[in-house]
C-alpha cells in the first residue's frame, strides 16, 4: 500500500504565495529568491578564480 | 600576421601561446552529477506543485449560478468561445493582426467548436433516462430558428440569480425548453457526467483531449476568479507565477512584462503584438554574430577581461 505521506517534503510551499509589488511590476518571494541566487551564481562565476589552475598560470 | 580587412568581431588571431589537454567528458560528467544531486534534494525539501484539476463538476457546485449563466450563453452563441473566430468558428471581423496580417485567420478554424451543439445539446443528448431533458431537447430541436431566438431573448431577461433547495430559481417567462435544457445541463454537471460527454465529444481513441472542458471553463467568472486568487491573472504578471509558494516561470519575465505595459495593456491585439515583438528580439539573439554593432558589445564591455583576469595580468608582465 502506497503512504503518499512518506512523500511528502520537508518544507510545504502548497499555501497562498506573497509577492513583491513596486510599480507595474509583480514579483512572488518564490521567485525573487530564484532571481537573487541566479544573480549570485553569475557574479560569483566572473569572480572566483578557477579551481586548480592558479599556479598554472594557464587562465 | 593580420589581414588587411581584419575585423576584431568576425576574424579570430591565432594562438602562439601553450596549449594543454581539456576533458570535456569529466566536466560535463561532473555537471551533470551537481545538477542531479541538486534537483534531488531540491525536490526532498519543497516537493513539487500538484494542485487538482479543475472540474465542470467543481464548478457547478460551487457556482451553479455562473455555470447556468454561462451555459445559457452556450447555448444562445454569446460566449467567448461562440464570437471567438478562429481557431474555433468562423466569426468576420475577429482574429488579432500584425499590422494588416491575422495569423490566426490565415490558418482558419483548426479546433472547430460549435458551442450550443457541442456544449450544452450533443451533452443533453446523452441524458436518455432523463424524460424532461429528452422532451425539452426534442421541443428545442423541432422548433424554427425565429422561435428559439425567441425563447432565448425572454430567457435572458429574467436569468437566474438565486438557488432554493438545490433548485435554481427560474421566473417563468415564455422562454420554452430553454430553463429545462439549462436546468437539465446544470444537474448534469453537478453530477460529473458532463465532464466525462464533453471528454467523449473528442474522436481521438484516448480520452486526453480537454479541449472543450477547458474551453467552456473558460467561458466562466469561476475559473478566472480561481486564477486570480493564485496571482495566475494575465494582468498579474500570472505567465511566470506557479500555484501556492513555488517558484514559478521567471524565464518568462519579458513576456509577461510586456503584457503588463502599454501599448500591449491596452490592445485588443496584445496577444499578436507580444509575440511578434519577441521573435523580433528573438531573431536580434540568433543573428547577433551578423550585426554589426550588436556583434561588438561584447568585444567593448571587456567582461571576459574580468573572468580572464590572470591570463591577462600575466599577459601585463
Amino acid at each position: 500500500m502506497v503512504h503518499p505521506e512518506r512523500f511528502a517534503a520537508l518544507f510545504n510551499l502548497s499555501h497562498p504565495g506573497h509577492f513583491i509589488s513596486w510599480g507595474v511590476l509583480q514579483v512572488s518571494y518564490g521567485n525573487a529568491v530564484v532571481i537573487v541566487l541566479m544573480v549570485v551564481a553569475f557574479v560569483a562565476a566572473l569572480l572566483l578564480p578557477f579551481p586548480g589552475h592558479r599556479d598554472k598560470g594557464g587562465r | 600576421m593580420k589581414p588587411t580587412s581584419w575585423n576584431p568581431d568576425v576574424d579570430v588571431a591565432e594562438w602562439t601561446g601553450t596549449q594543454r589537454p581539456y576533458d570535456i567528458i569529466k566536466e560535463g560528467t561532473i555537471a551533470v552529477v551537481f545538477v542531479l544531486i541538486v534537483v534531488l534534494t531540491l525536490s526532498f525539501l519543497f516537493g513539487s506543485p500538484d494542485d487538482k484539476p479543475v472540474t465542470l463538476k467543481q464548478w457547478s457546485n460551487a457556482a451553479p449560478i455562473d455555470f447556468a449563466t454561462t451555459a445559457f450563453q452556450e447555448l444562445a452563441g454569446t460566449s467567448g468561445v461562440a464570437q471567438y473566430g478562429a481557431p474555433y468558428n468562423n466569426v468576420p471581423g475577429t482574429g488579432q493582426k500584425i499590422g494588416p496580417v491575422s495569423l490566426v485567420n490565415l490558418m482558419g478554424v483548426t479546433i472547430p467548436i460549435n458551442a450550443a451543439a457541442d456544449f450544452v445539446l450533443r451533452p443533453l443528448g446523452t441524458q436518455t433516462s432523463v424524460p424532461t431533458v429528452t422532451a425539452s431537447l426534442a421541443t428545442w430541436q423541432h422548433a424554427s430558428a425565429t422561435q428559439q431566438q425567441t425563447w432565448l431573448t425572454n430567457y435572458a431577461k429574467h436569468l437566474p440569480t438565486a438557488i432554493r433547495d438545490s433548485v435554481m430559481v427560474v421566473t417563468p417567462n415564455d422562454a420554452g425548453p430553454v430553463p429545462s435544457l439549462i436546468g437539465g445541463l446544470t444537474t448534469m454537471a453537478q453530477s460529473g457526467a458532463l465532464d466525462n460527454a464533453l471528454l467523449s465529444n473528442s474522436t481521438s481513441y484516448f480520452s486526453t483531449n480537454y479541449t472543450e472542458p477547458l474551453l467552456f471553463l473558460s467561458d466562466g467568472t469561476y475559473f478566472a476568479g480561481l486564477a486570480s486568487d493564485k496571482h495566475l491573472a494575465g494582468d498579474q504578471w500570472g505567465m511566470m507565477n506557479e500555484t501556492g509558494s513555488f517558484p514559478g516561470q521567471a524565464w518568462l519575465w519579458l513576456y509577461t512584462f510586456l503584457y503588463q505595459v502599454s501599448p500591449y495593456s491596452t490592445s485588443s491585439n496584445a496577444d499578436a503584438l507580444v509575440w511578434a515583438t519577441m521573435m523580433l528580439l528573438s531573431a536580434l539573439v540568433v543573428f547577433v554574430p551578423f550585426i554589426p554593432g550588436l556583434r561588438s558589445i561584447p568585444r567593448r564591455v571587456k567582461l571576459y577581461r574580468l573572468i580572464w583576469r590572470q591570463h591577462y595580468r600575466s599577459e601585463k608582465h
